[in-house]
């Protein structure tokens, strides 16, 4: 393995890691507020140890996104320094900004953590709301940063130097708002359909089920509607990318030839050296209209591009694929959800809850298969069109032993914070309601 | 504005010092402390530093921030050659960070907190001797930034800066002055053992003198430039000399039970000595092999430092008033809970 790749892998990683607990740490605290704010209106005492079991499970879910958080700060320096060296001063505000939301977060949550019994009811109450929504802002603006490095902007790029920088210009690029609502939206799918699920095994083991559904109807809905919600945010950040990077929307599509009227592949082998698609289905006419709102629009195909600027075409491919497949999934999932509110004897059907235990990770899986498109996709630029990934890496030598450090934390972490939440779970159920 | 952001920046490092410092010192105490004092200074830790030690940590991101947005090239050397403590300062981060949340959020509280409490405790020594090894290593001369890469071996670009004597040693003096702040900290939350606490914090202050000393000896005899500017420069000694003088001070408000006004003299202790070495360099932070990196000449494009100004104000205007609210209640509440 090279440097590139290790420094590649290790960024990989560690970014797969913080999203997943960015986005429950950014989601679960309105599943809180939401239990916490029944408690007060119904001071039923079921809400109130559901709002305590979910307060721990946000503690433990920022600390973790926090560090990992931190980490990254850092890496972006350590592993491509001279992507920062340019890129820092011009997408320094998304991050300041974010830094300053993260900040209102951490102290939000360190009043809504301590705050039980001391502080104002309606205050502490709203200190909950608070965490909610400027980690929600954080993730907004973290995004910023992404769709910066999607669609440069905010300053002019004469002879190799970055010249008349605009900040503010580069904090709200093109990219930012089709992508920051298509992540919003899939980290309030993905957070809701984990939760659900772990709480649905719950009700399927007969555990405390009282409490469990009132949890399941919680962070269901909020996935549910998110699920229903997000097919408009892909249309939109597909129309943006076959404008903006048509280079990636052909290799979401493994679309090689240029064409009119260009056809949808739906699932297929991509076959790189002989540059098709194998076993695909294939629907007319499908990706011109999804990427121009017009049938007979010319899609180019990757043929057009020259070799060294197309990005890994089956991964890009396999990922997206993933990433539609469960979306699609998740919204019928959704609607299952809504009608079975008006047929209740399905919520005495085991299979019912089993269901939502199945697809609990998906959600995830998703989220994670959709970075993997923007980010390979977006190869070989770290900035598009303006500098190339390798050109960007650390000079320091032997970074792969840097990758298997993560490698080896990071996945302890990830057990341990897994065991940690089977005992909080365990816990709950072996607790009597007072 | 860029006096605007070197404010900010000045004061995020200071903050980030005195605050993650004091709490890597309770982790350091911690360890430190007889079988039987540790569980109650466990109890001590998370009263006192629980609601706020997120906040704490997250004045380092400032920091970075600011750093690589206002002064990229400054920025850039530090993360090319100082890769690896930086790293090692990151591990400890993590791990403490997390075993602090398992071992207070843990649903049950069995055998695991053994490992939890270990975690913590080690964690909180090593990362401060990483931060300080770090610092060292700017001011010790050693990093070879203008060397062709490849005529230089691994060793002598990326390891000899930080991991040689003076680093070390301006590592351990760092750690001392946590576990200085924590000691200060802890007297004022503790009611039966007062006197366990006073004799931490006088244990640690010799230390601190004494590995003061040392580093300054050392630096002196190995003619490492920055130690033989600091003695010479008369800002520097002059602030130093303050801060030894506030011991007096610090001593008697100890004895009078005066808990937030101990607290401030040995921040105002800390960040004196402080001061002093930034002010000895200052703006040249970075002292490498064969020349001087100016924070000053490293600046970004005047729009770049406008806007972060801006940030930062409009940050700073939500951010402070947050965080004095949140040491403010807890810090109520707890007198209140005495009554």
């Amino acid at each position: 393995m090279d440097n590139l790749d290790a420094a590649r892998l290790q960024m990989a990683f560690t970014l797969m890691f913080h999203i997943v607990f960015a986005c429950i740490g950014m989601v679960m605290p309105f599943f809180m507020i939401v239990a916490h704010k029944k408690w007060l209106n119904t001071k039923n005492p079921v809400y109130l140890k559901l709002t305590k079991s979910w307060q721990k499970g946000v503690a433990i879910f920022f600390v973790t996104g926090a560090v990992s958080g931190t980490a990254l700060s850092f890496e972006l320096g350590l592993l491509w320094p001279e992507f920062m060296k340019h890129a820092g001063p011009i997408i320094g505000m998304p991050f300041s900004l974010e830094g300053a939301a993260f900040f209102v977060e951490a102290i939000a949550l360190g009043f809504y953590l301590y705050g039980w019994n001391k502080i104002p009811e309606k205050f502490h109450w709203y200190t909950g709301l608070i965490v909610g929504i400027s980690g929600v802002a954080s993730g907004i603006l973290v995004v910023s940063a992404n769709g910066w490095m999607n669609a440069p902007s905010g300053f002019d790029y004469i002879n190799g130097e970055f010249l008349n920088i605009d900040p503010v210009k580069a904090l709200l690029n093109p990219a930012w708002f089709t992508q920051a609502l298509h992540m919003t939206l899939a980290a309030f799918t993905a957070t809701g359909f984990a939760v659900a699920g772990i709480h649905a095994f719950q009700i399927y083991r007969k555990r405390q089920v009282e409490l469990h559904k009132k949890a399941f109807k919680i962070a269901i809905t909020f996935g549910a509607v998110a699920a229903i919600l997000q097919p408009l945010s892909g249309d939109l950040s597909a129309k943006d990318i076959a404008k903006r990077q048509p280079v990636k929307l052909a290799a979401m599509e493994a679309h090689y030839e240029t064409k009119q009227g260009a056809p949808l592949y739906i699932g297929g082998i991509v076959d790189s050296e002989k540059r098709e698609v194998n076993y695909k289905i294939e629907i007319p006419n499908a990706l011109s209209f999804l990427a121009f709102g017009d049938f007979n629009a010319e899609v180019k195909g990757l043929n057009d591009f020259p070799e060294d600027i197309r990005p890994n075409v089956p991964i890009v491919h396999y990922a997206f694929q993933i990433m539609v497949g469960i979306g699609t999934l998740l919204l019928v999932v959704g609607l299952v959800f809504f009608i079975s509110l008006k047929r209740k004897q399905w919520w005495q059907n085991n299979k019912f809850w089993l269901l939502f235990v199945a697809l609990a990770p998906l959600g995830f899986i998703a989220l994670e298969a959709g970075w993997v498109v923007t980010e390979v996709g977006r190869q070989p630029w770290i900035i598009h069109n303006i500098m190339k990934t390798k050109d960007a890496v650390t000079p320091m030598p032997g970074m792969v032993f840097s990758f298997y450090m993560y490698v080896i934390l990071y996945s302890i972490l990830a057990v341990a914070v897994t065991w940690l939440m089977a005992r909080q779970i365990k816990s709950l159920n072996n607790t009597e309601l007072v | 504005m860029l006096y605007v952001v070197l404010f900010f920046l000045m004061v995020s490092l200071l903050l980030y010092v005195l605050l993650a410092g004091a709490d890597f010192g309770a982790g350091i105490i911690e360890l430190f402390s007889s079988r039987q004092n540790r569980a109650n200074t466990k109890k001590k830790i998370y009263r006192v530093i629980g609601p706020v030690w997120e906040a704490n940590h997250i004045w380092i991101i400032i920091v970075i921030v600011i750093l690589w947005v206002g002064f990229p090239n400054f920025y850039n050397v530090l993360m090319i050659y100082l890769h690896i403590p930086l790293t090692l300062i990151l591990l400890g981060i993590t791990i403490r960070g997390v075993s602090f949340v398992f071992r207070h959020y843990d649903a049950y509280k069995d055998k695991s907190q053994k490992l939890y409490d270990w975690m913590f405790r080690l964690g909180s020594l090593v990362t401060p001797i990483f931060l300080g090894m770090t610092f060292g290593a700017m001011i010790g001369g050693q990093i070879e930034v203008n060397s062709d890469m490849n005529n230089a071996t691994f060793y002598e670009l990326f390891i000899k800066s930080w991991l040689n004597t003076f680093s070390i040693l301006v590592g351990l003096f760092f750690t001392s002055l946590c576990a200085f702040l924590a000691a200060i900290l802890l007297i004022g939350e503790a009611k039966t053992e007062r006197k366990l606490y006073v004799k931490r914090a006088r244990n640690a202050n010799v230390i601190v003198i004494i590995i003061g000393f040392i580093v300054l000896i050392y630096g002196f005899l190995n003619n490492i430039s920055f130690v033989t500017d600091f003695i010479k420069n008369p800002f520097s000694i002059g602030l130093v000399a303050l801060s030894g003088l506030l011991i007096y001070p610090l001593t008697y408000n100890i004895k009078k039970v005066r808990r937030i006004k101990s607290r401030f003299l040995a921040g105002t202790q800390v960040v004196l000595i402080l001061c002093a070495a930034m002010v000895t360099h200052f703006p040249h932070l970075i002292i490498s092999s064969s020349s001087t990196i100016n924070l000053l000449e490293s600046v970004a494009a005047p729009k770049v430092i406008s806007v972060l100004g801006i940030s930062l104000i409009i940050g700073g205007l939500i951010i402070l008033p947050g965080v004095y609210h949140l040491f403010k209640s807890f810090k109520m509440i707890k007198i209140l809970e005495k009554f």
